[in-house]
């Protein structure tokens, strides 16, 4: 089974990258592939991936751990199940600057208090010494990225972040994102489901689908003028806080199993444009804007016209 | 935290209170049952049925046949048997505790520490040949019965091997720990393994399960995201938080096994325990006798109990509040 | 939709009594403070709010799932709250639930066609030949393949699960459907396959729908008229294109300022209004406006006064001393 299938994307020095895609389209597991966190013995990933120049598959374990907390930074999306039961909040955050850093538990501590009062959280004197199920969601995530930030990382990877949270405190780990990276000049890779928090944060964004990009580009060229038929169909189907329309566009059926991917285009089977084509698998191509379709430019705008003066394509 | 503590030994005390009241009310207010008769035993005289009526007051209300009871038992402990005269009961467990704390001690010593170390080098090593073997021994340590392994070592170590290899291995019985140490030690080895080797086999296979499904857990992959080394986090967050559950079972075993299911084990080997007593007291129908040993496992069972609440308090925080 | 109204909710209150860590003695919470709304009959009533504000227990509580603390509850003007199980019957087959997990609602073992005629076994309402008519008819009208009432759930995809859901509630000619976060565990393009769904459903059977959901852009599309929940009470409510056109409440204000949007060029700039801090543990209510404590316009008026829900201009009610977007700053 491929759950990630010839993926490739560069990130540069504080860019924000959007992940977008539903569930199965295997965007969590190319980010966890890369950075050695799956560890059943029957995954196996190739390629190439390289941070700062540097090749990180092949890498050791013990070569590929110091990056891992040190120079790239993770945060998860269930806060509540992200940090280990019974230590205190401090003590984990300590434990990982002592685990890259030559500190004393005194520093490591401090810097712990710091980095709790830099994610704002409220006297982080006392709640240092407090146990996770002692913060609510939104704080807990507050936690974490202060974990991730510990060793101030030059990448971020962020796998839906805000996804188990409310949207008011959403809205506070998004603008505390934003301020972050711009105080320590990271990267972030932003993995979700929601077109709108890309919308909201990214500079570029990759769409999956079935563990394949199917398109690529700056934010606002991909959400204001989106190549891919998948795309297409996950933008129409946002309900919409600003306007309301009738219908909302839907992609007949359901995402694709990554163990019965077609052998042409993956997104074929529920597209109402394919053609004979499409039994061919398709590249990215573009320029810059990137997608994996075989429509001619000019066929996407005559659809997408189309289908946005009908409201979508149910 | 000392509040915690307070609090679940006194509920601890009245948890026993209870337990003697429903003993007491097993023995002596089970409807249409003479009581008196049971005690005094099979073939009692009259007399001695009308003395044991006078003893524990059975001609008196219930709240005061409690009492006496308790005043027998516990003030001035002079319970005795009637099926063998002159036998006091409480005197009688106060010999045979030692026994059993000596075996089931050691004995949960190795079974904590293999089974332990079992669980953690099988879950360290899933998918490699060193598992499924683990795994393995582990099941076959459970299918074997306790009487059974220990009538095969005796039979060994007594007499097919005695004369060579196993001419140190001194015979059935029990030494006590204050008049000789090391005889203490090298008479309860082979006892102390046997029953060790049932929870052993228990322990390694439910801490592995316990350890592979934290592996899965997402505060392992935060703990990986960190770049902490694989070796700390199976043992600082992992088996952290899997022997939360190793310690409630550990909990429910040893109290019991005090309490005198180590009876097995203590008859195959010759000590006299308590299980061996009440075993004894069961075949006489000794009810005096029975009752205080039922008294005492309890007693044990919800100290073991109250002693695993607080160790779960330190290892979970999340229990101190509740 | 008329103004006949089906379902009217007077001063409901639900209170849950527990212990609460930390605390010495036993609090009582208040999942539900005082709540009056109508739903008519043939609109979709929209609830909003985050978690925890008392939302589903509403839900529970109109539908008798929960029996109320206190306040009424009528289902047309026949007073819920004091029926007996029995005398309620009639009124349940009147309002049924749709759930948020289509994985945990449907019960594994048992055949998707068993699990959709199964209300109508319990209530009696034909012969078996109908009742499996009935199923044939429910799965074509939620675009279900009818050859596969024999199969179980968990041959079902999300999306599915749901229908099967919906068609389990549509099996007894309900006349109000009563949905908890019902697209919320779905992926984006099935979401939207179940609400346009949702709507169909509305319009082929006249159905009255109770839409209850954490995201504002799927209320907003669903719904007729809007209520927001913060902390067990109703802070807003009015005509849905009204109140997200120009909500009254600050909180209803910073929720919509802050809901990510898609930035296609379409529509007008806006101030984000990043409130902080947590909403308040239920048992442990701030004095006079609940919101208070995360309000940027809170004032000591606030901290004292509880402000009650007013009309402010028709069909509009809002539950502030110092409601927004208007000319005049307080009543």
């Amino acid at each position: 089974m491929h759950a990630v299938d010839g993926l490739s994307l560069s990130v540069g020095r504080k860019e924000v990258v959007g992940i977008v895609g539903e569930s199965g389209s295997g965007k969590s597991v190319s980010m966890y592939s890369m950075l050695g966190l799956l560890r059943e013995a029957n995954v196996s990933v190739t390629g190439s991936v390289k941070f700062e120049g540097r090749e990180l598959l092949g890498l050791a374990d013990r070569e590929m751990r110091v990056l891992r907390g040190r120079d790239i930074g993770m945060i998860f999306q269930d806060p509540m199940t992200a940090l280990t039961p019974v230590y205190k909040v401090g003590w984990q955050i300590a434990e990982q600057i002592r685990a890259h850093q030559d500190v004393t538990k005194a520093q490591a501590r401090q810097r712990a208090i710091e980095l709790l009062g830099e994610v704002g959280i409220p006297e982080p004197h006392r709640r240092v010494d407090q146990f996770p199920h002692e913060f609510s969601g939104g704080m807990r995530q507050r936690v974490v990225i202060a974990m991730a930030l510990s060793c101030n990382p030059k990448l971020l990877i962020a796998d839906e972040p805000t996804t188990a949270l409310d949207v008011t405190t959403q809205a506070q780990i998004l603008e505390l994102m934003g301020k972050l990276q711009d105080t320590y000049d990271s990267s972030i890779v932003l993995i979700t489901h929601d077109m709108g928090v890309i919308s909201e944060i990214a500079d570029r964004v990759v769409v999956m689908y079935a563990g394949r990009p199917a398109e690529i580009g700056d934010r606002r060229a991909v959400i204001r003028t989106p190549q891919h038929p998948y795309t297409w169909g996950l933008l129409g189907a946002v309900p919409r806080v600003e306007t309301k329309r009738s219908r909302l566009a839907t992609i007949p059926g359901t995402p694709v199993s990554p163990l019965n991917v077609p052998t042409g285009c993956a997104f074929a089977p529920r597209c109402e444009h394919r053609f004979e084509k499409c039994d061919e698998r398709p590249t990215l191509r573009g320029d810059g804007h990137l997608d994996a379709c075989w429509l001619t430019i000019e066929q996407k705008v005559h659809l997408r016209a189309g289908a946005v003066e009908t409201g979508g394509h149910a | 935290m000392g509040v915690f503590i307070l609090r679940r030994f006194v509920s601890a005390i009245l948890v026993m209170f209870s337990i003697s009241i429903l003993v007491f009310l097993i023995f002596f207010a089970t409807p249409g049952v003479d009581p008196a008769a049971r005690i005094a035993g099979r073939s009692a005289t009259p007399q001695v049925v009308a003395q044991v009526k006078h003893e524990f007051g059975l001609d008196r209300p219930l709240p005061i046949r409690y009492g006496l009871m308790m005043d027998h038992l516990f003030i001035k402990q002079d319970l005795s048997s009637y099926v063998n005269v002159g036998y006091k009961v409480i005197p009688q467990i106060e010999a045979a505790a030692p026994v059993t704390l000596s075996l089931v001690l050691g004995a949960a010593v190795i079974w904590l520490i293999v089974g332990v170390a079992g669980g953690v080098i099988a879950a360290a090593n899933r998918g490699k040949f060193i598992d499924p073997l683990i795994m393995f021994l582990g099941i076959a340590a459970i299918s074997v019965p306790a009487y059974w392994l220990g009538q095969v070592v005796n039979l060994i170590t007594q007499s097919k091997l005695h004369s060579s290899i196993f001419s140190w291995v001194p015979p059935s019985g029990y030494v006590a720990l204050s008049s000789n140490p090391g005889e203490w030690a090298l008479h309860l080895l082979f006892p102390w393994l046997t029953l060790a080797a049932l929870y052993a086999g228990i322990y390694a296979r439910v801490l592995r399960a316990e350890l592979v499904n934290a592996l899965n857990e997402d505060y392992v992959r935060t703990a990986r995201a960190k770049g902490l080394s694989e070796r700390r986090i199976l043992l600082r967050h992992a088996l952290r938080c899997s022997l939360i559950s190793i310690v409630s079972l550990f909990g429910l075993d040893f109290g019991s096994l005090i309490g005198g299911a180590a009876l097995l084990t203590e008859v195959v080997f010759g000590l006299p325990g308590v299980g061996q007593l009440t075993y004894t007291a069961l075949q006489n129908l000794d009810l005096p006798v029975i009752m205080g040993t039922v008294m005492y496992g309890a007693f044990f069972v919800v100290l073991a109990n109250a002693v695993v609440d607080v160790a779960y308090g330190f290892l979970d925080p999340r229990v101190r509040l509740a | 939709m008329s103004d006949e109204v089906l379902l009217r909710a007077t001063n409901v209150v639900k209170e849950f009594s527990l212990r609460s860590p930390g605390l010495r003695q036993r609090a009582t919470m208040r999942a539900v403070a005082d709540v009056s709304f109508e739903v008519r009959r043939g609109e979709t009533f929209g609830i909003v709010g985050e978690s925890g504000c008392g939302k589903s227990t509403l839900a529970r509580c109109l539908v008798q799932l929960m029996t109320p603390t206190s306040g009424s509850v009528t289902f047309n003007d026949v007073e819920l709250t004091t029926l007996s199980r029995r005398k309620l019957r009639p009124y349940r087959r009147q309002m049924q639930l749709v759930f948020q997990d289509p994985y945990a609602s449907l019960n594994p073992r048992r055949r998707v066609g068993d699990i959709v005629a199964e209300p109508m076994r319990v209530n009696k309402t034909g012969s078996e030949s109908e009742i499996r008519a009935r199923v044939l008819e429910l799965f074509e009208l939620v675009g279900l393949d009818t050859a596969s009432i024999q199969r179980y759930p968990h041959e079902f995809s999300g999306g599915q699960r749901q229908r099967i859901g919906i068609a389990r509630s549509l099996s007894l000619n309900p006349s109000l459907v009563v949905a908890d976060e019902p697209v919320s565990a779905l992926d984006v393009s099935v979401q939207a396959q179940v609400l346009n769904l949702m709507a169909d459903l509305q319009e082929r059977l006249g159905l009255t729908y109770l839409f209850i959901a954490h995201d504002l852009g799927v209320v907003r599309h669903v719904s007729d008229r809007v209520a927001v929940m913060y902390l067990g009470e109703i802070v807003e409510l009015a005509n849905a294109d009204d109140l997200y056109a120009a909500p009254f409440h600050p909180y209803t204000e910073a929720l919509l300022s802050v809901a990510p949007e898609l930035d296609d060029g379409t529509q007008a700039p806006r101030e984000r209004i990043v409130i902080s801090g947590d909403v308040p543990a239920p048992f442990n209510r701030p004095s006079g406006c609940t919101f208070r404590t995360r309000c940027p316009f809170a004032t000591d008026h606030c901290a004292q006064v509880a402000p009650p829900l007013v009309e402010l201009t028709p069909g509009r009610f809002v539950a502030c001393h110092y409601p927004r977007n208007r000319s005049t700053t307080s009543i």
